[in-house]
């Protein structure tokens, strides 16, 4: 982050929309970097990943080719989430997540943006739970079986086509559903990321300790001009606020600002 | 594009730590000796030559193929996986120019079914006991396994080398129902299951030997043989063979060469197998019958 940037943290200078179209310049660039650096990775797991909960087992993978574990990004990244999380909040889901950019990219042209407040866009966020508590038990309870024919090496593509070929029934299931929700989110935006992400029901869980917070003051008069724009249909500090930052030009208020240490403390 | 096939006796880069029995080395220094297999200078017709092969063998056919690729500048598209889901594949319309898969009788259907111009013996496997590093439970045979007490972990739901195998020379050995009583983890991953070996979540379990050669695993457990008649046949022989889809058979046949020579089988002796193209391998050549239909 530029010195701007971080001065911007404290200060909340990127109330301004100079500032902002920074910031979300920033954002763009950082997503392309971290698509560059985990983005195999990532896509290992969803598509080559021969176990049923991916991104949890790469220390004893027989997948070889995976960069989670040619350059042990296994464990860097998960010491990089739970000090991002705590820090930031589910920043890494807004500004590091690689399949967070495809649904992001996939919502800016979704027919329809679910950018209201009704019972359902209250209640279908909670569906991650459910995913979520499904990968803990797979992992945890029934040991994380191997579903699919690990190909420990090869070329992506004709590597997924063998692995969809040789997959067991559950493995299938389990890929189409994330594969599923992925396509629907070009009906409805960023489907995936708001109801159905195991990993950010587990960010947005310890998502209200971080230090570093977007929020509504009381000048906020529930106009709903930052659920327009946010990607994940939601208002700061609410259930599914990634800190992406893309609200905060949008105030006619001038309400919604970045709190950091002093204004926690 | 000309390649000359000097079959040197230079050192092949080996990963660190790994050893050879001075026996096989020396066997395979005379082989080096001998006139290159391949010495001429053919035109191939491709640059890349697609290689399928058994996971099992990419620690050996990694460093093999980059060295195949220094020495003639063809790449090798690789992939490694379970042989009989490629064999499947490849009796279906996969196809590739290179096969060297596991179990005699896999090269065998694909020769009977036309897919597959010819193979010979690349080389073996062989099974053996691992505990965690200094033997806690003072384990010194297959059969302690069903020692009251001591602590098994197997994958019996791995891939049929990693999971029936197994299964099967605990029964040849007697003790299956006693050492599936001891089993304290049943895996679905024979390297998931020693990685818990390792940490101490078991006393014992029975593995192929080439896994203790894996960086992950190397130095971290002790190795107790077993003894060799309980070995099931089928998945200790691996075989190589050009297939009739390749476009350039000289070319795969090269390939197949350079790997069935001294410098080639030295890739695979350093993972943990035994190699074709040794005393012992002879032996077992003759011994399992790995003979072209």
């Amino acid at each position: 982050m530029s010195r701007r940037a971080e001065a911007a943290v404290l200060g909340n200078e990127f109330s301004s929309k100079e500032g902002v179209l920074t910031l979300r310049r920033w954002r763009r660039i950082i997503q392309i970097a971290s698509l560059a650096i985990i983005g195999q990775w990532s896509f290992y797991g969803i598509f080559r990943c021969p176990f049923i909960v991916p991104y949890v087992s790469c220390q004893n993978c027989p997948v070889i080719t995976c960069h989670g574990r040619i350059f042990t990004m296994f464990w860097g990244i998960w010491l990089v989430i739970p000090l991002s999380v705590l820090i930031f909040g589910r920043a890494f889901c807004g500004w590091l997540c690689p399949g967070g950019l495809v649904t992001q990219l996939f919502g800016s042209i979704a027919l329809l943006k679910l950018r209201t407040r009704n019972v359902l866009t209250r209640y279908l966020p909670y569906l991650k739970y459910v995913g979520l508590a499904l990968a803990l038990s797979v992992w945890l309870y029934f040991g994380q079986p191997r579903e699919a024919v690990p190909i420990r090496v090869g070329s992506f593509f004709p590597s997924v086509a063998l692995t969809f070929e040789h997959a067991t029934p559950v493995w299938l299931v389990r890929t189409f559903v994330v594969l599923g929700f992925l396509v629907l989110g070009l009906l409805l935006a960023n489907v995936w990321c708001r109801f159905a992400c195991p990993a950010g029901g587990a960010l947005e869980i310890v998502r209200k300790l971080s230090l570093f917070k977007i929020r509504k003051n009381n000048k906020c008069d529930d106009c709903d001009r930052c659920l327009q724009v946010c990607e994940m249909g939601t208002r700061p500090l609410e259930h599914n606020c990634t800190s992406c930052c893309d609200c905060l030009s949008v105030c006619p208020q001038n309400a919604i600002e970045i709190t950091g240490l002093r204004r926690n403390w | 594009m000309t390649v000359s096939f000097l079959i040197e006796s230079e050192n092949v880069s080996r990963e660190k730590g790994k050893t050879q029995p001075l026996g096989r080395r020396a066997f395979l220094a005379t082989a080096a000796a001998l006139p290159s297999v391949v010495s001429a200078g053919p035109e191939f017709s491709q640059k890349t030559l697609q290689v399928w092969a058994c996971g099992g063998l990419a620690e050996a056919l990694i460093p093999a193929n980059r060295r195949f690729r220094e020495k003639t500048g063809i790449e090798i598209a690789f992939t490694g996986a379970f042989a009989a889901a490629l064999g499947k594949s490849l009796q279906g319309s996969a196809t590739t120019d290179v096969f060297a898969g596991r179990v005699l009788a896999l090269a065998k259907k694909l020769r009977a079914t036309g897919k597959m111009m010819y193979f010979k013996p690349l080389c073996f496997t062989r099974y053996v006991v691992v505990t965690p590093k200094g033997n806690p439970a003072h384990i010194s045979d297959i059969r302690d396994l069903a020692t009251p007490g001591v602590r098994v972990i197997l994958a019996p739901d791995a891939s049929p080398p990693g999971g029936e195998a197994v299964t099967g020379i605990l029964k040849k050995a007697g003790i299956v129902d006693q050492a599936m009583k001891n089993t304290v983890i049943k895996g679905s991953c024979v390297q998931r299951t020693l990685e818990d070996l390792i940490a101490g979540k078991g006393d014992a379990s029975v593995v192929e030997f080439r896994l203790t050669r894996m960086p992950s695993f190397q130095g971290k457990v002790d190795i107790i043989p077993i003894p060799e008649s309980l070995f099931p046949p089928g998945p200790l022989t691996f075989t190589i063979g050009v297939m009739n889809s390749a476009p350039d058979k000289t070319l795969a046949g090269h390939f197949v060469e350079f790997i069935r020579s001294a410098e080639g089988q030295r890739f695979f002796e350093a993972a943990g197998f035994i190699p074709a193209e040794s005393e012992e391998g002879a032996r077992l050549v003759t011994k399992l019958g790995v003979k072209d239909v």
